[in-house]
């Protein structure tokens, strides 16, 4: 069995993959690094599939809390495992865009989910996660009815500010001038797509173009997305797990080279 | 080796305590310390009066004062000069040079009179237009203007011999620094990125003559060792600056090898040797109207590019890492530029934003060490 394992800044993610690359499972928990959840992630994951940690062969952490976390066999970052993620669900994908919880990643593929290049987003919370989590709370909804509340908007209120503090203080002006919340809602998501559009345009967007990460699963924001590149997106029947699923999958090589290596010497 | 341990140990922890390396180089050499700001000035008048030319390139003070007299989009450099300048840190300087290389240093040049009244700074006007007839007569004419000034602080004229031996000795420290950087880049696992910058801040802060010593020393005990491989990328850098230590930090972890480099800080201040004939004065001028591919000198044709591709061509690296320094407008404006012809070359690019006070690097460690998975993998 081979354990891929994905820190995020605002969630932890495990994947286990058998021998022959086939998902046993995968766990999700909305608490990220330093939170220690990552190991009640784990014993979740391992229990329901029925495995005990002493079958894992190989394991590879991934994610911002990568660096502290010390049971994993090796650590690389998110931007490759999201690459081998994507390919192993999606071998004809050439772009990828992957927003999370504090920070957002475009990244351009090459031939066998190889990467090519990739950008990410400067230390400002506007365009990621924590955005729509400040809309949420103004717009007093919870952050999974949000996508909802934008999908009933027969227009999108325009944000102009860049800034997620004052994005906030332009929401509450908007709301006190008689703008609706579901308009407000479907602005803030054309808002966060024009950001990540701006990002992927440095690089430039070939499809098929898969959308991975939390923000992946909020509908609104892929249709927000599309609409902005002009392009359709594909998502993953779990877009959090990609990237631990790549972290999987790149533990199973790492353990099959190494075993090549050993049977040859 | 151990002589090649011992100076590196000795340089690198002298360009990590700039304040102790200065009292201890005054104390040492009998000298009152000059303050330089960035990018370049005339430093052999500067050594040449018998003053201790030392670097001002920021620090991490807190930020208090300096809003009442600069703008918060001007570089951290100038941020932190202005901060300490305020406070009273630099009250120990003899004298001070601020020269005219961007909107910031000319903003704070007027600045600095009202704000740090008792420290009175000598203006070193920069040239715009080097290709011109009047070009060289320029820059001597600015050389004459800031050697005056000198003289007249310092309470006699500084001499023209003292000036001849002076450029002598900075062209002997230059060229032992274009060999060093060649040294480094030969062992790039005994001289990190980070032991790298470190050494060779040093200069900046201890007498020329004794620190050529010193390197060329060190240059002597890396050529008697032999060739070192690292596991990650070579590259070249180039920027305003790479620093602080914590970000270089991120490239030694990940087995970079810094092949070379492009940044103000360091190999641009050394790395054109000057023309053989005419007096002091005439080659220090033609240094000026010589360097190439400096986004602080104009060129119409643009050569950073070319000069980058080439870097990257005679070192054998992998990559060109960019560390744009935030607020620093020059060197934004030059990117698009370099950016497109390395892109036509092939020749990857890693592209940073940094300021020299980072409370966090961890988005610069996902940026460097995915750089490095992704060239790897290639």
């Amino acid at each position: 069995m081979f354990l891929g394992i994905d820190i995020g800044s605002s969630s932890s993610k495990a994947v286990l993959l058998d021998k022959g690359g086939a998902i046993l499972g995968r766990e999700v928990v909305n608490l990220g690094t330093g939170s220690g959840a990552i190991d009640d992630v784990i014993d979740v994951l391992l229990e329901k599939a029925g495995v005990d940690r002493g079958d894992i062969l190989y394991s590879v952490v991934t994610g911002y809390g990568r660096i502290g976390y010390e049971k994993a066999d090796t650590q690389i970052t998110e931007i490759g495992c999201h690459a081998k993620g994507v390919y192993h669900d999606f071998p004809e994908a050439r772009s990828i865009i992957d927003i999370g919880g504090q920070d957002a990643k475009v990244i351009r593929l090459g031939d066998g989910g190889r990467v090519d290049n990739f950008v990410m987003n400067e230390k400002c919370a506007a365009g990621t996660g924590r955005f729509f989590e400040v809309m949420a709370r103004v717009l007093n909804c919870s952050l999974d009815d949000l996508s909802g509340l934008a999908a009933e908007a027969e227009y999108a209120v325009a944000i102009s500010s860049t800034c997620t503090v004052f994005a906030e203080s332009e929401v509450i002006s908007q709301l006190s001038a008689g703008a609706s919340p579901a308009s407000v809602a479907w602005g803030a998501h054309k808002s966060v797509a024009k950001r990540i559009a701006g990002l992927s345009g440095r690089l430039g967007l070939i499809p098929e173009i898969v959308m991975t990460g939390g923000v992946a699963l909020n509908q609104s924001m892929v249709r927000a997305m599309e609409e902005e590149i002009e392009t359709s997106i594909l998502v993953p029947e779990s877009p959090q797990t990609v990237g631990a699923l790549g972290a999987a999958v790149y533990a199973k090589e790492k353990y099959e080279s190494a075993s090549r290596d050993q049977s040859l010497q | 080796m151990s002589q090649a341990i011992e100076l590196i140990r000795e340089l690198s922890d002298a360009g990590a305590s700039p304040k102790a390396t200065i009292a201890k180089s005054m104390k040492e050499t009998g000298k009152e310390a000059f303050g330089c700001f960035p990018i370049y000035v005339p430093e052999e008048i500067i050594y040449a009066a018998g003053y201790l030319p030392v670097g001002l390139w920021g620090g991490h003070p807190d930020i208090k004062r300096v809003d009442r007299y600069i703008q918060s989009f001007c570089c951290s450099i100038m941020r932190s000069n202005m901060e300490m300048g305020i406070r009273g840190d630099y009250d120990f300087l003899a004298g001070l040079v601020i020269p005219t290389y961007c909107d910031s240093m000319k903003a704070i040049l007027a600045n600095w009179w009202v704000a740090v009244p008792n420290a009175k700074p000598i203006p070193f006007s920069v040239i715009q237009n080097r290709a011109s007839k009047g070009s060289l007569d320029f820059v001597l004419a600015q050389l004459a203007t800031f050697r005056k000034a000198v003289g007249e602080l310092r309470g006699e004229p500084v001499s023209d011999q003292a000036i001849e031996d002076a450029f002598a000795l900075y062209e002997d420290y230059r060229a032992a620094m274009r060999a060093f950087t060649k040294a480094a880049a030969r062992v790039p696992a005994t001289i990190t990125p980070t032991l790298r910058h470190l050494i060779i801040k040093a200069a900046y802060y201890i007498d020329k003559k004794v620190y050529t010593e010193k390197i060329k020393a060190l240059n002597e005990a890396l050529a008697a060792m032999p060739e070192e491989r690292t596991e990650g990328p070579k590259v070249i850098v180039t920027g305003l600056l790479a620093e602080p230590e914590s970000f270089l930090d991120l490239f030694t972890e990940n087995g970079y090898a810094f092949m070379g480099d492009d940044l103000a800080q360091e190999s641009r201040q050394f790395r054109t040797e000057a023309r053989k004939e005419g007096t002091a004065l005439e080659r220090m001028a033609y240094r000026v109207l010589d360097q190439r591919g400096d986004t602080f000198y104009y060129e119409d044709d643009k050569s950073r590019g070319t000069m980058l591709k080439n870097m990257v061509k005679e070192t054998g690296s992998d990559a060109v890492v960019v560390c744009m320094y935030k607020f620093c407008d020059p060197e934004e404006f030059d990117y698009p530029v370099y950016k497109k012809e390395l892109d036509e070359a092939g020749i990857p690019i890693l592209y940073l934003e940094i300021e020299q006070k980072m409370d966090s690097v961890e988005s610069l460690r996902t940026r460097i060490q995915s750089f490095a998975e992704m060239l790897s993998l290639s």
